[in-house]
């Protein structure tokens, strides 16, 4: 059985890969619409590991990486930052969540997109704007996690906190936060996630580096194996670090360790 | 039973013997604009190391009345004394152990216990006594066991540990048992007895189970329901240890069922 459980994910993908290789190899669809794989894995390797400047995207991968994860984790940080202690805020105390509810539900509801323009206007393009993205973006599911979390305490664990003399404030990090990581850590999770998603909508406009430019730069250039590198690139890196995330916080916090 | 020399050897006058003081408890919910009262005009005293048993029907106000002793809810009228003291606000001094389920679920066996005490005492001396009571209540091999990995049974013995460490003069039971199958409940009932002669704290203990009330209490207060109020108060004249089959015990239950 262990065996087939660690099979078990890589069967879809395998599936997916052998469809991929009928198809182009049989010219179902035209090449111009759908590379073959052997192009799209020759694309990549020259992408990551291919002497800059000898072929267009050569060796651009870490460049193109470095500024892409820059870009994610201040946003990303810049949603935690806000997002958790608001969380926490709006689920325990009544007043402040009747305060901001309405607002944070009306503004969760226009699409990301539409920020796009203003974000240019506000911070040019570039870094900044794509930052204010992704942090906006990632903010909700991280503030709303936080605060579902932190509003199903059983208060019988405040009570039992309370009798073995532990105040309002030691409660904070000794009950409330531990009780409410499983959501939090889900909170960040989605965030984290959807922080990529919108690294690549900021990177559409114009700047010259990053994993989202690339894709955008590669559409111009009709370089569909560049834009097929690029999904890759992201996917790879969005599992990455949700497994990074996921590890730090069982490292870091005895609360995460039981969540699975 | 060196709890009774204890007792007998205290040398203050009655009025600051007194462990527990309930004085004119009442407490009223309102609920659609009607008033409905819990718990009516109740007293009743509890004497240092003295194990007194409420016995009365589900409904009738008996975890009403532990949560006010406790200090989670206050009294609409009347007041508590411990020791002499008016009860304001949970402290550590008054422990309660739980209907269900209040162990902190991120943290181990150990460090459940460990909770009340860290941080106000050094370590190694901490480690040394989360040993001693873990042995106490036989969960020595269990240490590092989280609380869903335990049987209902050895949940409550760590909530038992827990609070026994912080040495609290009054230990609160709000049907610690009630959700344990019958041979375990007596497994608790005879753990519960020895530590209670080894530690000799004085236990108020709440039940609707007549057979729990009288293997365990010195004294069985009998509640009524709507309004809640002590109906009746009884002596347990068994010796211990008391046999659950024998004929006094049997003619003690139908008394007590009588009243009820």
């Amino acid at each position: 059985m262990p065996r087939l459980d660690r099979l078990l994910p890589w069967i879809f993908p395998l599936v997916l890969l052998v469809a991929w290789i009928l198809v182009s190899a049989t010219q179902m669809v035209p090449a111009y619409l759908l590379p073959s794989p052997g192009k799209v894995m020759h694309a990549a390797y020259h992408y990551v590991l291919g002497e800059p400047g000898s072929v267009p995207y050569a060796g651009r991968f870490f460049n193109d990486l470095q500024a892409s994860l820059l870009r994610v984790v201040l946003g990303f940080g810049l949603a935690v930052l806000l997002g958790l202690p608001m969380g926490v805020l709006s689920g325990r105390l009544t007043v402040f969540q009747k305060l901001m509810s309405a607002t944070i539900n009306s503004v969760r509801a226009v699409p990301g997109i539409c920020w796009l323009p203003l974000g240019l206007v506000w911070f040019g393009i570039g870094l900044r704007t794509t930052v204010f993205l992704v942090a906006l973006a990632a903010f909700f599911p991280i503030y709303l996690n936080a605060a579902g979390g932190a509003r199903q305490i059983d208060p019988i664990l405040y009570q039992s906190g309370a009798m073995m003399g532990i105040g309002r404030f030691r409660g904070i990090f000794a009950i409330l936060l531990p009780a409410a990581m499983p959501s939090i850590l889900t909170g960040l999770r989605l965030g984290l996630g959807i922080a990529w998603a919108y690294l690549v909508l900021g990177e559409l406009t114009g700047v010259s580096n990053g994993l989202g430019a690339i894709i955008m730069d590669a559409r111009m250039l009709g370089r569909i194996d560049m834009i097929m590198v690029g999904i890759v690139a992201i996917a790879v890196m969005g599992r990455l670090s949700d497994d990074a995330l996921k590890t730090g916080m069982k490292l870091c916090f005895k609360s995460a360790r039981r969540v699975p | 039973m060196s709890r009774r020399l204890k007792l007998v050897a205290q040398p203050h006058a009655k009025e600051t013997m007194v462990a527990l003081q309930a004085i004119n408890l009442s407490r009223f919910y309102t609920m659609d604009g009607a008033a409905s009262e819990v718990l009516s005009g109740l007293n009743f005293d509890v004497m240092p190391g003295e194990l007194v048993c409420l016995l009365g029907p589900s409904g009738c106000g008996k975890t009403t009345l532990l949560k006010i002793i406790a200090g989670f809810i206050a009294p609409s009228s009347g007041k508590v004394l411990v020791k002499g003291r008016p009860v304001a606000k949970p402290g550590a001094d008054r422990c309660v152990v739980f209907q269900e389920d209040a162990l902190f679920p991120w943290l181990t066996v150990a460090e459940n216990i460990a909770f009340g005490r860290k941080g106000r005492m050094p370590g190694k001396a901490l480690a040394a006594e989360v040993d001693r009571y873990l042995e106490m209540v036989g969960l020595g091999p269990f240490r590092n066991y989280l609380p869903k990995q335990l049987s209902g049974g050895m949940k409550q013995r760590v909530a038992l540990a827990r609070v026994l460490i912080l040495k609290p003069q009054l230990l609160l039971m709000d049907e610690p048992f009630g959700a344990l199958d019958a041979q375990t409940r007596e497994e608790m009932q005879t753990l519960l007895l020895a530590l209670w002669d080894e530690l000799g704290h004085t236990i108020l203990f709440v039940t609707h189970d007549i057979n729990e009330a009288i293997f365990l209490a010195d004294r069985i207060l009998i509640m009524d329901k709507n309004p809640g109020r002590v109906r009746r108060e009884m002596v347990v004249p068994l010796p211990r240890p008391r046999k659950k089959e024998s004929d006094a015990f049997h003619r003690f239950y139908r008394l007590i069922r009588s009243e009820l």
